[in-house]
């Protein structure tokens, strides 16, 4: 007799504590829309905090944890100005890239020049020795 | 729609998809230990139907914007 009803015992158990933590789930608005689910985020991290502590001092580890350093990192500002700054250099980089051709043929006129005149500069001491 | 708003709805999206992807994988630990026999396959079936429950919620939230509702329609 016995045998026979702890399978059901055991399925009825089963079936109750699956049914419970849908109910749970449920019922908190964790399945529902999601203004229901970013409150339900939030009064998660309302409460984790001191649920935590409380553990903490039933175990006896009273010793506290480190607090976690406050980073003052926004992605949502890093992306922005990362996506700022690549706008204006594409925006920029005909300008300069002319500015940057102009010097390198001012650079090279440059270089041509100074190789000429040492050229010019030993012909004429030459000739003022009477070589 | 405003920036402003658009920021404010992505938050809300991540933080309903964070919710509904961990309720669901808590279900599918719970189901798979309970009915099972801790097979894995409830669990990713858990956190799929999970994100795709946020993915829904998001998709009409961005929507809703642009929709016209039967009230106004009748206006």
């Amino acid at each position: 007799m016995a045998a026979k009803i702890l399978p059901v015992v055991k399925l009825a158990t089963k079936v109750t504590i699956a049914g419970g933590a849908l109910y749970v789930a449920y019922g908190s608005g964790l399945l529902g829309s999601s203004e229901q689910g970013s409150v339900a985020l939030g009064k998660a991290k309302a409460a984790i905090p001191p649920a935590v502590q409380e553990w903490m001092k039933y175990f006896g580890l009273e010793a506290q944890l480190p607090t976690i350093p406050t980073v003052e990192f926004s992605p949502v500002q890093t992306w922005n100005s990362g996506v700022r700054k690549t706008i204006s250099t594409l925006s920029e980089a005909p300008a300069n890239a002319v500015g940057y051709t102009n010097q390198g043929f001012q650079y090279m006129k440059d270089l041509t020049k100074k190789e000429e005149t040492p050229n010019i500069e030993g012909n004429s001491s030459a000739i003022r020795s009477g070589d | 729609m405003s920036e402003k708003e658009l920021g404010k709805k992505w938050d809300r999206c991540l933080a309903d998809g964070a919710i509904k992807l961990g309720t669901g994988l808590g279900l599918g630990i719970v189901f798979s230990v309970l009915f099972f026999k801790r097979h894995t396959w409830p669990i990713s079936f858990g956190s799929g139907t999970g994100l795709g429950m946020a993915y829904g919620n998001c998709q009409n939230d961005l929507r809703s914007f642009y929709m016209l509702h039967s009230s106004e329609k009748e206006q």
